[in-house]
C-alpha cells in the first residue's frame, strides 16, 4: 500500500522538478548548429583559452561593458576609431585611418576607414556572412554607427557605468545627468546636444568641453564603439545573444553558451590593417573557470594558455617544463594603502612618513604575494602614458622601506613617539591575499616603530560602504586602469573632488598640476607634472602607501606565438598556432 | 494519507511565503548594494540604474512586485519579449495571446541572464551531479555501516570506520585537485573539467559523494548496533528465521530511521548546487550564482535560489517523512 504511495509522491516530485528544468514553452535558447561543433573544434586551427576566469561574461553590449572578460570579448568583435597597441598602451589607428586636431585642441575629426562591413555569424551554414540592409545592400560601418554609439553611451536611459569617462565631450556631463542639476538639467537626456556629429558618412567630429590630451585614448575605449542601431531597435536588450549579435572587427561571436563557454570565429571580410592584422587562427574558444580548473585543463592538455593559480606559483618555477612556458607581464593596476587623513593620529603629515616609509615593499612582493608583481613607490603605474619611470625618476617612499627613517618621522610628529599615538585600526577587505598583505604589514609597523595595530576586516560591499561614510584610519584599495594616462590615475582617483578619493585629503597644488597635466599635449612636459603631482602624493603630504603594481602570470604552450597585453586585454588577431 | 500530502504541501506555501519575506529583509538590511563598487558609480548613474531594476521604490513595493511577479499569471499579446527584466519560467501559447507566469527577475551581475535562466540551464547541471553524489554517497555509505556493525570492533570495523574518518575529514577542496591530478593528468582517463559527458561526471560525482557517504556510514553503523540489541531481534533470532533475514527484514530496515532523517537534508543540499565541487571541476551548476549572488547583492537571484532550496528541503522532509511509515509500521500518518 505504501509503496504504492511513495512511488507516486516520487512521482510527483519527478514531474515537479522537470516543470521547472524544462518550461512548457519557453523559447530555448538556439544552441549550436549543423556545421560546426563548438565542442569539438579541430585544434590546428583552435586557440583554447582559459585565461577568462569564472562565471558567465557579463555583458557584449558596449555601453554596458565595465569588467575584464566583456572588454576582452568585445575587442574582438569590435574595433574604436583608434586602438590601444596591447604591448606598449600606446594609440594606434583602429576604424580611423587619421585624425585631427584643431589649434585650441578642443575639436577632434576622425576620418573613417571605408569598405568595412557589418557581419554575423550564420548558424546554418557556419560562416561569417556580411549583414544586408532591407534594400539587400551590404551594411558598412559608417560615421552614424559611431555617433550613435556615443550617444547610446551617454543617455541615462542606458544606464552606463562608464560613460563618465565621455564628460570630456561637450555637453556630455550634463546630458548623462552628472551636472550639479541632475536630472533637472535642461540638457539631459538631450543626446543630440552631446558634443558629436557625424559630418558626413565617413567623417565624425567631436567637439570637448576642455582640451584633453588622453582623448585619442578615450576613443579607442568601447563605450565609443560603433554600434548597430536597427538590430538594437530591434532586439532589444537581447541583441548581444549569440544568435542576434552583429559586429564588423577581427572576429565575430559564434557560440556563447552561457556559464560554460563562448566560441570567437574569424571574420573573413575584416581586411586587416597594420594595427589590426586578419587573424591567423580560426577559432579563439574561451571556456569560463576558475584558476584551478583551468590550470589543471593547462596541465592536461586541454587548453593552450592559461592563468597560475598562486599556490602553484613555486611548483610552476621550478618544474624544467613549466617554467619555460610562464610568462610574467605587467598591469595597469595599483596596490595602496590610503590614510584618513582628518582621524588622529594620521591628520600629522609625520606619522603618516612614518608608516609609509616602515613597510618593505620588496618583502612583500617576494615573500607574501609572490607573483612577480613590483614593488610601487608611487600611484600612477609605470606604463601608463605620462606616467613616472622608475628608471629615470627617484622618489617616494624606497622599495625595501626605511626603519630608521621612520623611527625619526615619528620622533618629529606631534607625538613623538609609538606610545602616545591614540589606538589604530587598519581595515581591509575579506580576502585571504589582503589579510595576508596586512598581516605582514602590521608587523613591520611593530618592528621599524613598535605599533601594534588593530587589524579589522569587512565582507567587500560592506567595506565599500565603510569607506564611503566613515574611512577608518588606514585602508586598502587596488586602482585598474579605464584609459591607460596617468591621468586616469592621478586625476581620476586623488583630485579633491574625485568620488574615488577616501582619504579625505586635499591638496590645491595637486589639483592644480594634474589639471594642467591634462590639458598640456606635450608629452615630457605632462610626465613631469605627474612626477611633480606624485611627490606631493607619496612624499611630501604622504596621503597614501604605495604598496605593488600588478603583474599578470600566464602560462602559454611553446606552439603559440603570442603578444603579451600589459592592459589585460589580448589581441588575439595577432597570435598564431604553429601545430 | 493523500490528505496528509495535500496538508504538507499547503504548509509549504506558508515556508515559501515566510522564508521569501525573512530572505528579503535580511538581503537588503545588509550594508552596501548591488551597484556599489570600488570605482564609484556617478549619482545620475545610480539612480538611472536604481529606476530601471526598481530599486527606489519603498522596500515592501519591491517586495509585493517580486512575489507579484512569481505568483501572479499574466497575459500577453505578440511581440516577443525583448528585455532581461522580463522572463516567464511557464509561458503557455493561447492562440495569438501567451499566459505567462513565474518572472524571477533579472540577475543584476551577469547582466544578460535571468534567474529563470539560472533554473533552467543550471539547475538541472546541479541536479544531476546532486543525484550521482547521493547514489555514491548511500551506495558506499550504507554497506560500509552495515558491514562495520556487524563486524564490529573488528579489523573490518576499524577499517571501515577509517575510511568514513577519512572521507569527513578530507573536504572535497583538498580531495577534489587530488582526484584531478591523478586521474585527470598522471593517468588521463577522466577530464578535468567540464560536464555533459561520462569522463567529466565522473570525478565531481565522486569527490562530491564521499563526504556524505562517511557521514551515512558512521550513522548507519550505530543505529544498527542500537538496533540488533532490541528485544525483538532477539525474538526473531530465537523463531530461528536465518541470519540474513533478521538483519536485512528486522533489523535494517528500523535502523535506516536515523539515516532516512539526515539523507532528505543531505539530498536537498547536494541537488541544489554545491559551490566548491561546481568550481573546481569547471561544472557549470548554479553552486556560483547561490554564493556569489549574496557577496554581489544581486538581490532577484539570492531570493530565487532560496526559494529554490526551501522548495526542495520541505519536499525532500516530506519523502523522509513518507519513509519513515514504509520503514517501520508503527508510523501511520492517518
Amino acid at each position: 500500500m505504501f509503496s504504492r504511495n511513495i512511488v507516486l509522491t516520487v512521482l510527483g516530485l519527478l514531474v515537479a522538478v522537470s516543470l521547472i528544468a524544462a518550461p512548457v514553452s519557453a523559447a530555448p535558447p538556439v544552441k549550436g548548429n549543423n556545421q560546426i561543433d563548438f565542442e569539438n573544434l579541430p585544434p590546428k586551427e583552435t586557440l583554447f583559452s582559459a585565461l577568462f576566469g569564472a562565471g558567465d561574461i557579463p555583458t557584449l553590449d558596449p555601453s554596458l561593458a565595465e569588467d575584464t572578460t566583456s572588454i576582452q570579448m568585445g575587442l574582438e568583435l569590435f574595433v574604436g576609431l583608434t586602438r590601444l597597441n596591447e604591448e606598449t598602451a600606446e594609440v594606434e589607428p583602429g576604424m580611423a585611418t587619421e585624425w585631427k586636431i584643431s589649434d585650441d585642441g578642443l575639436v577632434y575629426t576622425f576620418t573613417l576607414r571605408k569598405g568595412i562591413p557589418w557581419v554575423r555569424f550564420d548558424r546554418s551554414t557556419g560562416e561569417v556572412v556580411v549583414v544586408e540592409d532591407e534594400q539587400g545592400n551590404p551594411r558598412y560601418v559608417t560615421a552614424h554607427d559611431f555617433v550613435y554609439g556615443v550617444k547610446r553611451t551617454l543617455d541615462p536611459k542606458t544606464g552606463s557605468n562608464y560613460a563618465y569617462v565621455n564628460w570630456i565631450i561637450k555637453n556630455a556631463q550634463a546630458v548623462n545627468g552628472g551636472s550639479e542639476l541632475g536630472d533637472q538639467d535642461p540638457l539631459y537626456g538631450k543626446v543630440d546636444e552631446i558634443g558629436v556629429r557625424a559630418v558626413d558618412d565617413y567623417t565624425i567630429e567631436y567637439t570637448l568641453a576642455q582640451p584633453a590630451a588622453f582623448f585619442p585614448g578615450i576613443a579607442s575605449m568601447w563605450i565609443n564603439w560603433a554600434q548597430p542601431r536597427w538590430l538594437i531597435e530591434e532586439k532589444g536588450e537581447k541583441w548581444i545573444e549569440a544568435e542576434n549579435i552583429q559586429s564588423y572587427g577581427p572576429y565575430a561571436l559564434g557560440d556563447w553558451t552561457h556559464d560554460v563557454s563562448a566560441t570567437l570565429v574569424a571574420n573573413p571580410h575584416w581586411p586587416g590593417t597594420e594595427a589590426v592584422p586578419k587573424p591567423s587562427i580560426k577559432y579563439i574558444h574561451f571556456t569560463m573557470l576558475d584558476e584551478s580548473p583551468s590550470f589543471a585543463n593547462y596541465e592536461a592538455g586541454l587548453a593552450d594558455v592559461s592563468g597560475v593559480p598562486l599556490t602553484e606559483m613555486d611548483r610552476v618555477k621550478a618544474d624544467p617544463v613549466l617554467s619555460k612556458e610562464l610568462s610574467i607581464a605587467p598591469e595597469l593596476c595599483s596596490y595602496y594603502y590610503g590614510f584618513n587623513v582628518t582621524k588622529p593620529p594620521f591628520d600629522d603629515v609625520n606619522v603618516r612618513k612614518a608608516f609609509s616609509w616602515a613597510v618593505n615593499r620588496q618583502a612583500i612582493v617576494e615573500n607574501v604575494t609572490k607573483g612577480g608583481q613590483e614593488p610601487a613607490r608611487w600611484f600612477s603605474r609605470p606604463g601608463l602614458t605620462a606616467a613616472p619611470d622608475p628608471a629615470k625618476d627617484d622618489f617616494g617612499p624606497p622599495v625595501a622601506g626605511d626603519p630608521a627613517k621612520a623611527k625619526e618621522f615619528l620622533a618629529a610628529s606631534k607625538y613623538g613617539s609609538a606610545d602616545k599615538l591614540p589606538e589604530i585600526t587598519l581595515m581591509v577587505n575579506q580576502v585571504e591575499a589582503h589579510v595576508k598583505i596586512a598581516e605582514a604589514i602590521q608587523q613591520m609597523w611593530q618592528e621599524a616603530l613598535g605599533v601594534k595595530v588593530n587589524l579589522v576586516t569587512q565582507e567587500w560591499k560592506v567595506y565599500l560602504d565603510t569607506l564611503d561614510s566613515d574611512p577608518p584610519q588606514v585602508w586598502r584599495l587596488g586602482w585598474c586602469y579605464d584609459y591607460p594616462d596617468a591621468d586616469n590615475f592621478a586625476r581620476g582617483v586623488f583630485r579633491s573632488d574625485s568620488g574615488n578619493n577616501h582619504t579625505r585629503w586635499k591638496n590645491a597644488k595637486f589639483d592644480q598640476l594634474v589639471d594642467q597635466a591634462a590639458i598640456e599635449t606635450d608629452l615630457d612636459k605632462r610626465r613631469a607634472l605627474y612626477v611633480e603631482a606624485e611627490k606631493i602624493l607619496v612624499e611630501e603630504d604622504a596621503a597614501i602607501i604605495p604598496i605593488y603594481w600588478y603583474t599578470r602570470v600566464q602560462v602559454t604552450k611553446p606552439y603559440v606565438t603570442r603578444t603579451y597585453s600589459i592592459g589585460g586585454h589580448e589581441h588575439y588577431e595577432k597570435w598564431k598556432i604553429n601545430k | 494519507m493523500g490528505r496528509y500530502i495535500a496538508r504538507r504541501l499547503l504548509w509549504l506555501l506558508v515556508v515559501i511565503f515566510s522564508v521569501s519575506l525573512i530572505t528579503f529583509a535580511i538581503a537588503h538590511a545588509v550594508p552596501g548594494g548591488p551597484f556599489s563598487r570600488e570605482k564609484k558609480l556617478p549619482p545620475a548613474v545610480l539612480k538611472q540604474l536604481n529606476e530601471k531594476y526598481r530599486l527606489d521604490d519603498p522596500l515592501w513595493k519591491q517586495y509585493v512586485d517580486y512575489m507579484g511577479g512569481i505568483f501572479i499569471p499574466r497575459i500577453t499579446q505578440g511581440e516577443p519579449i525583448t528585455s532581461y527584466l522580463e522572463d516567464y519560467l511557464i509561458n503557455i501559447p493561447l492562440g495569438e495571446y501567451t499566459l505567462r507566469w513565474m518572472n524571477f527577475g533579472p540577475s543584476y551581475k551577469s547582466q544578460s541572464r535571468t534567474v529563470n535562466d539560472v533554473f533552467r540551464e543550471n539547475l538541472p547541471v546541479s541536479a544531476e551531479l546532486g543525484l550521482y553524489a547521493f547514489l555514491v554517497a548511500s551506495l558506499i555509505g550504507i554497506p560500509l555501516g552495515i558491514v562495520a556493525a556487524l563486524k564490529q570492533n573488528t579489523l573490518v570495523d576499524y577499517l571501515a570506520m577509517a575510511i568514513a574518518i577519512f572521507g569527513v575529514s578530507v573536504p572535497v577542496i583538498v580531495l577534489g585537485p587530488i582526484l584531478i591530478w591523478l586521474f585527470a593528468i598522471r593517468i588521463p582517463i577522466f577530464l578535468p573539467t567540464g560536464w555533459g559527458s561520462l569522463r567529466a561526471e565522473v570525478l565531481p560525482s565522486i569527490a562530491l559523494g564521499l563526504g556524505s557517504s562517511a557521514i551515512i556510514a558512521r550513522l548507519t553503523r550505530a543505529s544498527l548496533l542500537q538496533v540488533i540489541r532490541e528485544d525483538y531481534i532477539r525474538t526473531a533470532r530465537a523463531k530461528g528465521l536465518m541470519e540474513r533475514v533478521v538483519i536485512i527484514r528486522h533489523a535494517l530496515r528500523n535502523s535506516l530511521i536515523p539515516v532516512v532523517t539526515v539523507m532528505g537534508p543531505i539530498f536537498a543540499f547536494l541537488v541544489t548546487g554545491t559551490f566548491v565541487t561546481e568550481t573546481i571541476f569547471g561544472v557549470p551548476g548554479m553552486g556560483r550564482y547561490f554564493v556569489t549572488s549574496i557577496t554581489n547583492r544581486d538581490y532577484p537571484v539570492i531570493m530565487g535560489t532560496i526559494l529554490l532550496f526551501a522548495v526542495v528541503i520541505v519536499i525532500a522532509n516530506l519523502v523522509v517523512d513518507l519513509l519513515y511509515a514504509w520503514l517501520d509500521p508503527r508510523i501511520r500518518y492517518d
